[in-house]
């Protein structure tokens, strides 16, 4: 073993501690301009030596690297190159415009419309993506059993039903004529709305009907980071005398502040997305536009209007405004780490 | 909970009541150390001295507190899941008593699933649907075993670059990708085609990968080392020692990876916009246009997209919440 070798033995990674050690420090910190240092469980690259063996970790992840590089990112930069073309989908000469379709969106009253509803999305979603799923998960997970196990299966369910099925029962509970929740509020002696229709109650009509399956989704996730939280520090703070709420307080929630930023942030990454169905199927934007998100207004841009170039423009102002997203909710965590 | 667990503060109550705070102490030493969670009453040394009144009160208290846990549960799935049970029963209804607000379909009819299979190709659709999410399974599986094993076999330079990649692709929205692969599929004569349908999917597969990624890496070091020393190739160690131990693993990343793309809207919306060769989701939403305000046949269309989800997860859902609750992503 070379001194550089040695020197390239990585500790183990910041915070996966209670995971089994990587074999073959696969992931694990390390720099990338060291050479791998193949542990003794990893021998097959040495064994076989040559280039063979270097080419045998490339074999394995080819599939996933090609379908990446053809469908997702070859994709992205090619979205970069059509935002600067002028195009319909059809005509054999694009025309080259600069970034005449980045100026025309900025200005376009619509788009900023889309923004600005899909930030009120995204806030208004929130809660359902942090809170309500960590009290939520805190609570089954306070008390493992039968009980819990019921309760975590048929509250996944959201994730796992049909969205546009799901999109339509809501529209029929919904309806302004008939519909059972209007039966209800009238029943209740309150006001009766065409809750879809109605600019100021469609956009907290479509939250709600999205914000299932958030707190599903994330539900299961805070289950699987409060599965490493170790109970016994629970129970000496019980026998140091501190009450449920205080345990909740200061001993877990603390120790789910990393998932609650990574959630937050997968809850801007997907409140537009995971909207989107419901607008299509229920709303189309409307009525005036209140309902509309960016991914709505992208599809609308590129596939009903066939301008190709905006919706490309919009395409990349989506992911520019993703990886600022993603900045602000890693910088913290990374200065702290480093710092 | 187990009973030790209640019994054991009600014993200590009651000699802490007649001999003071010594004998609190000694039944306390006697307990087993409790090694799951005592949920509740972790103050038994100091209500003992409060007597039977203060434990009366107590165990109302506990009652009361369970009762509310279990009603916030109930409500928050009752509202969760309200609209698709309402549409179920609704579904059984005659057509004329669409609008009827009686819990349950008395007399049940199922003209409106008639109905729907007439106005629609619905079985065409389930089978598109299903020959989609099986093949986009498939392709998941494989490029999953194959990526997450090498992640976890094998350091390389590439490494931390390819996982980034893989990551990333997660959280890239297929929203703003569709102009670019929708020309792809276009140019390649692939609209209204399973493999059109079927091989872009393969731009979700990251999370099959990080699955199983995770999966293998619960694969003890020992059995992989000494297959290594038996002289077994990497090949023959992932298919005889791996791959068996995956199976529960590979079973419910098979079910989650069906149900997300039988739920697929945006992509058969796309590239296979006819009814005759398009999925499921994208049929509800041509029958709905087609059908307007025609509330039964509709919601008989979206319960039947719905079963065929509902009853895979009826019989693998805790296989499926395990599978993410011991992954060990965070």
């Amino acid at each position: 073993m070379t001194t550089s070798e040695a020197g390239a033995q990585p500790a183990l990674p910041r915070g996966r501690a209670d995971r089994p050690a990587p074999r073959g420090h696969a992931l694990a910190g390390k720099r990338a301009d060291e050479p791998p240092a193949p542990g003794p469980l990893a021998a097959s690259t040495r064994r076989a030596g040559g280039w063979r063996g270097a080419a045998t970790p490339w074999l394995f992840q080819a599939p996933v690297l090609v379908s990446l590089a053809v469908w997702v990112y070859g994709p992205l930069v090619f979205t970069g190159v059509l935002s600067l073309l002028d195009w319909d989908l059809i005509s054999p000469h694009p025309e080259f415009v600069g970034l005449t379709n980045y100026r025309q969106l900025v200005e376009d009253p619509e788009f900023g419309n889309a923004v600005l509803r899909t930030g009120l999305y995204v806030l208004a979603l929130l809660p359902f993506a942090t809170v309500v799923p960590m009290a939520l998960a805190i609570m089954l997970w306070k008390r493992p059993g039968r009980a819990s196990g019921i309760y975590r299966s048929l509250l996944f369910v959201p994730v796992m039903l049909a969205p546009v099925a799901n999109a339509l029962s809501w529209r029929f509970v919904l309806d302004p004529l008939g519909g059972i929740v209007n039966e209800v509020f009238g029943g209740l002696g309150l006001p009766q709305r065409d809750w879809l229709g109605d600019p100021s109650f469609a956009l907290p009509a479509i939250t709600l009907i999205t914000a299932a399956k958030f707190v599903a989704m994330h539900l299961l996730l805070y289950g699987a980071a409060l599965a490493a939280v170790d109970r016994r520090s629970l129970d000496a703070a019980r026998v140091d005398g501190a009450t449920e709420w205080e345990i909740t307080r200061h001993l877990v929630v603390p120790q789910l502040a990393r998932t609650t930023a990574l959630l937050a942030f997968l809850c801007a990454v997907f409140a537009g997305q995971w909207t989107f169905t419901n607008i299509v199927v229920l709303t189309d934007g409307g009525p005036d536009g209140t309902t509309d998100n960016v991914y709505f207004r992208l599809f609308q841009y590129a596939f009903t209007f066939f301008d190709a170039g905006t919706g490309a423009a919009a395409a990349m102002m989506i992911v520019a405004g993703l990886a600022l997203a993603f900045a602000v909710v890693s910088l913290p965590r990374r200065r702290r780490a480093t710092g | 909970m187990p009973p030790a667990d209640r019994t054991a503060p009600a014993v200590t109550a009651a000699d802490g009541a007649s001999s003071g705070a010594l004998a609190t102490a000694i039944p306390l030493r006697r307990q087993p150390m409790p090694t799951r969670s005592m949920t509740e009453n972790p103050t038994g040394g100091a209500a003992a001295v409060r007597g039977p009144a203060a434990r009366r009160d107590r165990r109302w208290w506990r009652a009361a507190r369970t009762a509310g846990r279990h009603g916030v549960l109930v409500a928050v799935v009752l509202a969760m899941l309200f609209p698709t049970l309402w549409a179920l029963n609704t579904s059984f209804k005659p057509t004329s008593d669409v609008y009827d607000s009686s819990p349950l379909p008395i007399p049940a009819t199922l003209a409106n699933y008639r109905a729907a299979i007439d106005a629609f190709p619905i079985w065409q659709l389930l089978l598109n649907s299903f020959v989609t999410a099986a093949g986009v399974t498939v392709l998941h599986l494989l490029a999953g075993v194959l990526a997450g094993w090498s992640f976890v076999r094998y350091a390389h330079r590439g490494q931390r670059v390819v996982s980034a990649l893989v990551l990333v692709a997660l959280v890239v929205p297929p929203q703003a990708l569709i102009i670019p692969d929708f020309l792809l599929v276009a140019r390649l004569g692939w609209r209204d085609t399973f493999v059109g349908l079927i091989v872009p999917q393969l731009s979700t597969c990251s999370l099959a990968v990080l699955l199983l990624r995770q999966h293998i890496l619960t694969v003890p070091a020992t059995l992989l080392g000494a297959a290594t020393l038996d002289g077994a190739t990497d090949g023959e160690i992932l298919r005889h020692v791996v791959l068996p131990l995956l199976r529960p693993a590979l079973g419910a990343v098979a079910i989650v990876v069906f149900i997300t793309t039988w739920n697929e809207f945006l992509w058969p919306a796309l590239v296979a916009p006819s009814p005759e060769h398009t999925t499921v989701q994208m049929g509800l939403q041509l029958f709905q246009n087609q059908e307007g305000p025609e509330y039964g046949p509709l919601l008989a269309g979206a319960m039947l997209a719905t079963i065929p989800i509902a009853l895979i997860y009826a019989l693998a859902s805790r296989r499926i919440t395990d599978a993410f609750l011991h992954s060990g992503l965070r």
